[in-house]
């Protein structure tokens, strides 16, 4: 697999305060890739060093196979959009006037203006100015500047803030359209619900470092889901395997933690039929994502 | 150069135009109003005139409207995430540092052209003065043209550099009044450090006031021209690395 954004060691210090430490990121040309942290973990500092906007401490990013740095930003940056914290956008312009900055400063032609206009839906509010655009409007106007060029990497950082839901769906469309036409996402939100259904890769942040990178299958499988036990007598069964696995009692189900393997099971369900307690269900608890996510991030306040 | 006329685009519906237009009347138009009030006259006609308008001017008022101009310019780009994505594109940053400059420039141009109108206006209307501005005054106006050219380079650094819009205005007025001082008691070579220097030394060419004999000499006007030259040259320079080196903030 080919990455389209690699970065090794990645680190960021303010003083002593390390905002960003050691992030080895993996982002597969052509994926969604949702990044996804509590606020403050560093997500931002890290898009930000992604393009160039700030220096790393340490460690190296390289984008598009070639290395982001200083020396190389400019001529890289032609080909990468972004939208970092709030949209960008001169207030006192309007919509066109903006997009013709834009494409002044990139040399672009009409089509590839009227293409991004028309991808995110804006065309019928190009006349009014940003002043009075809604913060939606704004967001994708944003998303229109950092399209004119047809990226070949796309770099949102919180796009749906502050968007209704109707809004949040319409962006989740957009990256999907934008993936489907070969172009690379990079997206961030401090709500897993967000990029869920729409990323490909996920990529978790908390305090800084990244505490888990891959596929959502990956995800899943990272954590081991209770095991959950319907026996005849449940209440003997939890206090024979209190000690040894945490049972607790959820009305009449057993529910275990941190039973890993198939051998392990089965002993527990051995245990329980040796001491004459008939075991008719033995299931693993349906787990979301949202529970993976939260007890990776625990503590994380979300 | 598209950086250039991206940095023309974002001057539309600017309240930089009202400064333009109605700074330099109403400080000419001070600087003659004071003068008739102490009730002195136009001794020397249109030389007397263009001492007071436009040498008082020159003193710290142009100094301070290229700083409004250079604030009012960058106030955009300071504004919700605009700077990222200006650093974000593909523009190199020399470029954006000489558009930057090159918009306020030309705006301190026009600014300069009303100040003359306005002078000239008032003489011919106001004063009744016989003839027109003398000719050698329309060559100097293209010098101090020139000589706003390292305060704007200057001045569109601080602005960029300083969030705040007063604070870069501060230091205008700060630097403008000390290199007035500078030039009171004879210091000339101060134009070739401070900006501020060399553009109040151009107003005063050819008036035999402060810095000035009276004679307009090419020795002067060369040493004008290359202070001009060489600040705004190293200024810009040392901006772009500045700027190659600095991370983005907010």
């Amino acid at each position: 697999m080919s990455f389209i954004v690699e970065s090794s060691n990645l680190t960021k210090a303010y003083g002593g305060r390390t905002v960003v430490d050691g992030l080895d990121l993996r982002i597969p040309e052509g994926s969604v890739y949702g990044f996804l942290g509590p606020n403050g973990s560093g997500k931002s500092t890290t898009m930000k060093m992604l393009l160039s906007l700030i220096r790393p401490t340490g460690g190296e990013v390289e984008v598009l196979g070639q290395p982001m740095n200083r020396s190389t930003r400019r001529q890289l940056l032609g080909s990468i959009g972004s939208l970092i914290e709030s949209p960008p956008g001169y207030a006192h312009l309007t919509g066109a006037e903006n997009m013709r900055i834009v494409q002044r400063l990139l040399g672009l032609d009409d089509a590839q203006v009227d293409f991004a206009v028309k991808t995110v839906r804006m065309h019928g509010q190009m006349g009014k100015r940003v002043r009075e655009y809604s913060l939606g409007m704004k967001q994708r106007l944003g998303i229109a500047m950092a399209l004119a060029r047809q990226p070949k990497l796309l770099i949102l950082d919180e796009p749906t803030n502050g968007l209704d839901p109707a809004g949040i769906e319409e962006i989740r469309e957009l990256l999907r359209r934008l993936a489907d036409g070969g172009v690379t996402v990079m997206v961030s939100s401090h709500l897993l619900g967000e990029v869920d259904k729409t990323a490909t890769v996920l990529g978790i942040l908390s305090q800084g470092r990244m505490i888990f990178q891959g596929t959502r299958a990956d995800l899943f499988s990272a954590a081991t889901p209770d095991l959950l036990i319907d026996c005849s007598d449940p209440r003997r069964a939890q206090s024979m395997l209190a000690r040894a696995h945490g049972a607790r009692l959820e009305d009449t189900t057993v529910r275990l933690a941190g039973v890993d393997s198939d051998e392990a099971t089965a002993g527990v369900v051995t245990g329980l039929v040796a001491e004459g307690i008939g075991v008719h269900g033995v299931r693993r608890d349906e787990q979301t994502l949202e529970s993976v996510f939260m007890g990776l991030t625990a503590g994380g306040g979300l | 150069m598209n950086a250039l006329a991206a940095e023309f685009s974002k001057l539309k519906r600017s309240l930089s135009w009202a400064v333009v237009v109605l700074l330099p009347i109403v400080l000419v138009a001070t600087g003659l109003i004071m003068t008739l009030i102490d009730g002195r006259g136009l001794e020397d006609g249109w030389h007397t005139l263009w001492m007071r308008s436009i040498v008082f001017y020159g003193l710290f008022p142009l100094s301070v409207g290229i700083a409004i101009l250079a604030s009012l310019v960058w106030r955009a780009e300071h504004r919700g995430s605009n700077w990222n994505a200006l650093m974000a594109g593909p523009t190199p940053s020399l470029q954006i540092i000489i558009a930057k400059a090159a918009v306020i420039s030309v705006l301190a141009a026009i600014m300069q052209v009303i100040a003359v109108v306005t002078t000239v206006a008032l003489g011919m209307i106001g004063f009744g003065l016989p003839g027109f501005l003398p000719p050698e005054y329309l060559a100097i106006s293209l010098l101090i043209i020139l000589a706003s050219v390292p305060v704007a380079v200057l001045q569109s650094w601080l602005s960029m550099q300083m969030r705040s819009f007063a604070a870069p205005v501060a230091v205008a007025f700060l630097g403008a009044g000390f290199s007035a001082f500078l030039l009171v008691v004879g210091l000339d070579a101060a134009i070739f450090i401070s900006p501020y220097a060399a553009l109040s030394r151009a107003t005063q060419l050819g008036t035999a006031t402060f810095a000035d004999t009276g004679d307009i000499t090419a020795g002067v006007i060369a040493a004008i021209i290359a202070a001009c030259l060489l600040l705004s040259t190293l200024l810009a320079a040392a901006n772009t690395v500045v700027l190659e080196r600095a991370d983005a903030r907010t």
